[in-house]
């Protein structure tokens, strides 16, 4: 029988999210796994299917029947638990044959589908042993045979491997893979281990923090990854960035054809996937117009059996980073991971490095949460869509409601505002409490990677005034939060205060990002103390800023002020020029002194004419 | 496998002198009074014996224990389940709280217990004063077991709790995928499970409800034939000077209790292995 699951989410208690709008589709006769670290919700997903806790929200179908509500004893699964949960005072036998006997079938049919099942486990003759004189890998059978007595439907096994020695598990999952052949039972297997996860999985979902990533065949996933986090999941290897050039993307000297699928602009960054593998290491230069790296120098070789790990750093290549794994500190050229059997020769000192196959991942899409009310002016709304155009983001606009009354018609009244703003088909998200406090956990609960929100203070009516909206909002977010102010326009000229707290580099990135989708120019602000000089060091620092900024392809120009008070010097800026944008760093949340003392940023925020993008230390 | 080893040695060379300082102190504590209950009883010889159990009251008196000792046992197996049931799965506020609070009626001395069952069910007593008076609980058989259910109710909460604890919540989670109902889960599933508890539980709620003496002295009256129980017609019989009468009576107690003691001492063993 299919499963299907239609955004199925859950919560739990404090309103953390463990499921997350999640969506798939298990074949009939399928085994499919469930990958995911611990706390990824895939065992959850796993009780909702055996209806032993309830969605939230979404839909769950057993083929064309919908059981999102329907109690376990009514679903026909059959569910192995990762404790197996024998029952201790029946015998093997009557375990096995208790769904039978719950159901009304007479003693000698259940004799006979007992001793059929022992036989399929590879339990035969164990029928009157106890739980207590079982070992693990047998109990693990025994819960199997149990749940399938009664020919279930679906068959449900919750890590079923995860409490044995390795060699048990090799041998078991050989069994169950068997037995499926067999049956042909559709079943759905959660488990943590990767290496599981690709011997019994026809399909994988990987799932991490309650969202599923990506769903395929174990060898498309491994092979094709469109996320890192699949990526660096499943199998180890090395991702370098490139900058695109001409439908390429250039390693050194290496340019690597980019996929028509991988939508990619010119100039971007793109990453690279080397699986271990698909490293050559020769000790003569390889012939022309091979994919060559260069020639490395051998840094680490570890023997493990049947290979030998080898890592050779790379000589260093203009313009390229690693980003998987992290360098060691110190470390300038990319070092790149490789795999030889055992049994060929030697590796030289300093190999030739040579790519047999690689495979470009996907740009991550920007993704915007756009905070509005439902009523009044929108702001936030009308920005998104310029922004959504531009760098090709992903909207979902949220809307929180005081009581649960009035859920329902905020839903709708978001659903025509962001349609009247051009947004298409956003996603529409409503909660229910206090305002600042739900965009906060919503921004938690899902990856965003900025959150806009009207300054609220602009709205003729006071009463849709919250002018404490994003003093309530700034201390408690991590993501980048744009507070939007009067009628938002384009934003052409961006002004990046460098003043404010530590010198921060999130800032930077962040506003020179948007400027170079935005294609608009950049003021490099720092306001120096009246008195309080130290030209050297100043200078260092805007050198250094207008270098992050070109090496994102933005114009910047830097700008020196002097002034009594940073804040006075920005505010002198901003009087001077029409800037559309101000970016400020954020104060970081251990600065907050039980006083409720004004920082510089809720300052600017409060005084600066413009919208306003506040970016928190460290995310960018 | 070490530590019995240990044991082993440490019994083979040096348990001698501690073991005789045990023996020694537990001699005027425990062992000789032990052995008085049945010294006593036979001192006038067997017929005496069975003259001091043949009277109706004596008769009236052991009956009426065992009764109320069965009825006390039989009420707090079911109470005490569903109370151990409701406090190991499910959270509530408060739920600690309730949690000290059953557990209370041991550490309460017994003669209070009776003093304030008569403060509340007594004639004058605020929910006794209510009741009509044939329905009046106090110096009545029912006052007799309400003092039991109480005094013993901590007994079977300690005997089942513990084992409910352990059972992991996928025991039922599994019946239920199974498509075992919450009844045929319980009865099929929790109950088998349980057995053990329940009857230690059973066994000693019994035992105590046998010796019951504070409680009952006070919220019976001590009356003859009517609310006499066992251990009340051994102290009445004693003040008047019936020794024999007494001891015959109190000797069966004991007897009872050794019995019980041990039916408990094999079941545990059995079920520790």
């Amino acid at each position: 029988m299919s499963v299907t699951l239609e955004n199925v989410t859950k919560h739990y208690g404090g309103g953390q999210v463990v499921v997350d709008r999640v969506s798939l589709d298990v074949q009939t006769g399928e085994l499919f796994v469930l990958l995911g670290a611990s706390g990824s919700g895939k065992s959850t997903i796993l009780r909702m299917l055996a209806g032993l806790t309830a969605p939230d929200e979404g839909v769950i179908r057993f083929a064309d029947r919908d059981v999102t509500l329907v109690p376990p004893q009514k679903r026909d699964v059959g569910l192995v638990f990762q404790n197996y949960s024998i029952f201790r005072h029946m015998t093997v036998g009557e375990n096995i044959e208790f769904g039978l006997r719950i159901r009304g079938v007479p003693a000698v049919e259940r004799e006979q589908r007992r001793e059929e099942l022992l036989e399929l486990v590879g339990l035969g003759g164990l029928a009157a042993r106890y739980d207590s004189q079982l070992s693990g890998g047998q109990r693990q059978r025994v819960a199997l045979a149990r749940a399938l007595a009664y020919k279930p439907a679906v068959l449900l096994l919750d890590e079923p491997f995860g409490a044995l020695d390795v060699k048990i598990r090799t041998q078991l999952r050989q069994n169950l893979k068997e037995i499926h052949k067999t049956l042909g039972v559709t079943t759905v297997l959660v488990t943590h281990d990767q290496e599981e996860a690709f011997e019994l999985g026809q399909r994988i979902a990987v799932m991490e923090r309650g969202r599923l990533l990506e769903v395929n065949t174990p060898e498309k996933l491994y092979a094709q990854p469109r996320s890192l986090f699949v990526a660096t999941f499943l199998g180890g290897g090395t991702i370098l960035v490139g900058r695109c050039q001409d439908h390429k993307v250039a390693l050194g000297g290496l340019s690597l054809p980019i996929p028509a699928e991988v939508p990619h602009d010119e100039g971007d960054r793109v990453r690279v996937l080397i699986r271990p593998e698909q490293v050559r290491l020769t000790a003569e230069r390889p012939r022309p117009g091979a994919p060559v790296l260069g020639q490395g120098e051998v840094v680490e070789q570890n023997f493990s059996g049947a290979t030998r790990r080898t890592r050779v750093r790379l000589p260093p290549l203009a313009g390229v980073r690693q980003v998987v794994p992290p360098l060691p500190f110190g470390e300038e050229n990319p070092i790149l991971d490789a795999v030889v059997p055992a049994h060929d020769p030697p590796t030289p000192p300093a190999p030739w490095v040579t790519l047999e196959a690689w495979h470009i991942l996907r740009q991550p899409t920007p993704r915007l949460l756009v905070c509005d009310e439902g009523e009044g002016i929108a702001p936030a709304l009308e920005l998104a869509k310029p922004l959504v155009d531009a760098l090709d983001a992903i909207a979902t606009v949220l809307g929180v409601s005081p009581d649960a009354r009035r859920q329902d018609a905020l839903r709708e009244a978001l659903t025509e505002r962001a349609a009247a703003a051009g947004l298409a088909q956003p996603a529409i998200r409503v909660r229910r409490g206090d305002l600042a406090e739900q965009i906060a956990l919503e921004e938690r609960e899902a990856p965003y990677d900025f959150v806009i929100v009207g300054a609220g203070d602009s709205d003729p009516r006071p009463a849709l005034r919250h002018t404490n909206l994003y003093e309530e909002l700034l201390p408690r977010i991590k993501t980048p939060l744009l507070l939007v102010r009067g009628r938002p326009r384009r934003f052409e000229r961006i002004l990046i205060c460098t003043a404010v707290g530590e010198p921060g580099k999130a800032d930077i990135r962040a506003g020179g990002w948007l400027a170079r989708r935005l294609n608009a120019t950049v003021t490099l602000l720092h306001v120096t103390i009246s008195g309080r000089t130290m030209p050297a060091l100043v200078h260092a620092h805007l050198t250094r800023g207008v270098a992050t900024l070109r090496e994102l392809e933005v114009k910047g120009r830097p700008s020196l002020r002097e002034a009594a008070t940073p804040l006075e010097g920005i505010l002198a800026e901003l009087r001077s020029e029409p800037y559309d944008l101000v970016v400020t760093g954020a104060p970081p949340p251990l600065a907050r002194t039980p006083i409720r003392s004004v920082s510089i940023t809720q300052a600017i925020v409060r005084r600066a004419g413009c919208s306003i993008l506040v970016v928190p230390a460290g995310t960018w | 496998m070490s530590t019995r080893a240990y044991a082993v040695t440490r019994a083979g060379r040096r348990a001698a002198v501690p073991a005789s300082l045990v023996v020694l102190f537990l001699l005027p504590l425990i062992l000789m009074p032990l052995a008085a209950v049945f010294l006593f009883a036979f001192r006038g010889g067997p017929l005496a014996f069975w003259n001091g159990l043949k009277t109706p009251e004596a008769q009236f008196a052991l009956r009426f224990s065992l009764l109320v000792a069965f009825a006390t046992a039989a009420v707090n197996t079911v109470l005490g389940t569903f109370t151990a049931y409701v406090l190991s799965r499910y959270r509530f506020r408060g739920q600690r709280i309730l949690g000290i609070v059953v557990n209370l009626p041991v550490a309460i001395p017994t003669v209070v217990v009776g003093t304030s069952l008569l403060l509340l069910w007594g004639p004058i007593g605020l929910l006794g004063r209510a009741l009509p008076s044939g329905l009046q609980p106090m110096f009545a058989p029912a006052g007799v077991l309400l003092a039991h259910l109480f005094v013993t109710f901590p007994y079977m909460l300690g005997a089942v709790k513990p084992v409910m604890d352990e059972m992991e919540e996928t025991y039922e989670e599994a019946a239920y995928t199974i498509g075992a109902t919450t009844w045929q889960t319980f009865r099929y599933v929790i109950l088998p499970t349980l057995k053990g508890g329940l009857f230690a539980g059973a066994l000693l709620t019994f035992a105590h409800s046998l010796g019951e003496f504070g409680a009952t002295v006070m919220v019976s009256g001590n009356l003859r034939l009517k609310t006499q129980t066992a251990p009340l017609y051994i102290f009445a019989q004693f003040e008047a000077g019936n020794i024999e009468a007494a001891n015959a009576v109190a000797a069966v107690l004991a007897l009872l209790s050794f019995f019980i003691f041990f039916v408990l001492l094999r079941y545990t063993g059995r079920e520790g292995d």
